[in-house]
């Protein structure tokens, strides 16, 4: 008789209402924001889990790059922002007065939409937050540019020419550099915006593939406006729409049994 | 399928597809139903004639289980349908498969009735012509709530589909009780037996369609459920 190996079979889900502290990477509470008078995020709570990617998904304008950019604290270089409510890293609130927000963005790294690496070598661009930390011990920063660029998946492509300019990178080999950039500081949380929309699809799977590699160091909260992408590479997905959180579930279930007419609408492509 | 709000993608080719789709199953619904009555009759009257027109219709529902299948992965490959959307395809995918099935059961059903000895066991057709009956009322019926997605009309159609099995086991009993009295009429008897066992299995495929249309609608796999479980979903 054959036997079926049941835990291959069963995808393992976690209660995201009823996380345990150690589960735990972020937790978001009650958070409201406003760009001067008008109100972009209502109310948002949600517990993201350690070691997990979560996706936010939601129509333009819906709030998720504005939550998302609140993660690292983004918006405080925008005028006129408001933020009440609390995001918790180690328990701690990122917006109280005592937190030093470079030492924040040291423990939680950003990709952006486009690729941005600096106007140096490929080399440069992965130790240039080393440097800023002080570090600059050869051997030190040579272990480092590898084990980042292996990370990101762009290591064989680069290794014979680390000091040449970055620019002369394909548009995904310069996201991924700017991945490894991302990671080169360890940073303990990872925020995508929207990182392959400016790729091709083949780009994009690679991305996508490094990004499943990813979660077994870092928490990985991407946005994506490509709910195939979402359904693809997240392990729970929250839906915004509006400036509030509809929707927030094991991926499985919003892809195909969503409990919100909204959530439903949306990712069928209805009109909302 | 008219409450299922099919009709508002963005996308109006989208929705042109699952319009297109829905419909061809309902029209294969409606042919396997034609099917199913035509056999019943044709054993009823050992119509030779009709049951041989049974047999050979066999090649369209084929035929259309095929193409609709073809349809849904291109549906599939195309526009990655989530949620309700992918539930319907599936829900669809597999309708069509029992349908099919069902007409491979007629075409038993038709190729007893061309058994020339069962003339002088008529007697015999009597108690399977009740049956039939029941079974083409169950089809019927869920034909109708696959055509309007009703759960807790599938919900009870699924239970009635107990009451068909106990006719089937009385008709075995009175079939064996046959074959006790004259073994002569093994043959003839075993032929009716066979027909009777696949009007049963009508009703258990009917079973599987009304679980499909359980899990479009309320997205809960109700296969291997208990009624009282189903009920409460």
């Amino acid at each position: 008789m054959i036997s079926i190996d049941q835990s291959v079979m069963k995808t393992e889900t976690l209660d995201l209402n009823n996380l345990s502290s150690e589960q735990t990477a972020l937790e978001i509470r009650n958070l409201d924001l406003k760009y001067g008078d008008k109100q972009a995020l209502f109310d948002v709570s949600m517990k993201i889990p350690k070691k997990k990617v979560t996706a936010f998904i939601g129509p333009s304008g819906c709030g998720k790059s504005t939550l998302l950019r609140c993660i690292n604290r983004m918006n405080d270089l925008v005028d006129n922002c408001n933020i009440d409510g609390e995001i918790l890293l180690h328990g701690q609130n990122i917006y109280d007065k005592k937190v030093d927000v470079a030492s924040l963005r040291r423990n939680v790294g950003m990709v952006f939409q486009r690729p941005n690496p600096f106007p140096k070598s490929i080399y440069e661009n992965v130790v240039y937050g080393l440097r800023l930390q002080g570090i600059n011990n050869r051997r030190q920063l040579d272990e480092a540019a590898e084990r980042s660029l292996r990370g990101a998946a762009i290591w064989d492509e680069v290794k014979d020419r680390l000091h040449d300019n970055a620019f002369g990178l394909s548009g995904g080999q310069q996201q991924r550099l700017v991945i490894a950039r991302a990671i080169a500081i360890e940073p303990e949380v990872l925020l995508l915006d929207e990182p392959t929309s400016a790729l091709d699809p083949i780009s994009t799977l690679t991305i996508e593939e490094l990004i499943t590699e990813l979660k077994s160091k870092y928490t990985v909260v991407i946005v994506t406006h490509n709910m195939q992408q979402a359904a693809r590479v997240s392990d729970q997905t929250a839906f915004m729409y509006m400036g509030e959180l509809v929707e927030y579930a094991d991926t499985n279930t919003i892809f195909t049994t969503p409990k919100k007419k909204k959530t439903e609408d949306y990712i069928t492509g209805r009109y909302g | 399928m008219e409450n299922m709000n099919l009709n508002k993608h963005i996308s109006g080719q989208f929705n042109a597809e699952l319009d297109d789709i829905r419909n061809r199953v309902l029209a294969m619904g409606g042919l396997v139903e034609r099917q199913l009555e035509q056999a019943l009759d044709a054993l009823g009257n050992l119509d030779a004639e009709l049951a041989q027109k049974v047999i050979d219709g066999d090649h369209s529902v084929n035929g259309m289980e095929v193409s609709i299948d073809e349809e849904c992965t291109r549906i599939i490959a195309k526009r990655q349908p989530a949620a309700s959307d992918l539930r319907l395809i599936i829900a669809i995918s597999k309708t069509i498969a029992d349908l099919e099935r069902i007409g491979d059961a007629c075409v038993k059903i038709a190729a007893a009735a061309l058994d020339k000895r069962l003339k002088n066991q008529q007697p015999l057709l009597v108690s399977i012509e009740h049956m039939g009956r029941h079974a083409t009322r169950t089809l019927h019926s869920t034909l109708d709530a696959l055509a309007r997605m009703d759960a807790e009309v599938a919900v009870e159609l699924h239970k009635e589909d107990s009451k068909l099995d106990s006719e089937y086991e009385g008709i075995i009993r009175q079939l064996m009780t046959y074959m006790m009295e004259d073994p002569r009429s093994i043959p003839e008897v075993l032929d009716v037996l066979w027909a009777a066992r696949a009007v049963e299995r009508v009703g258990d495929r009917c079973q599987n369609i009304c679980e499909y249309i359980i899990y479009y609608v309320k997205g809960k796999d109700v296969r291997h459920t208990s009624y009282e479980e189903m009920k409460q979903i």
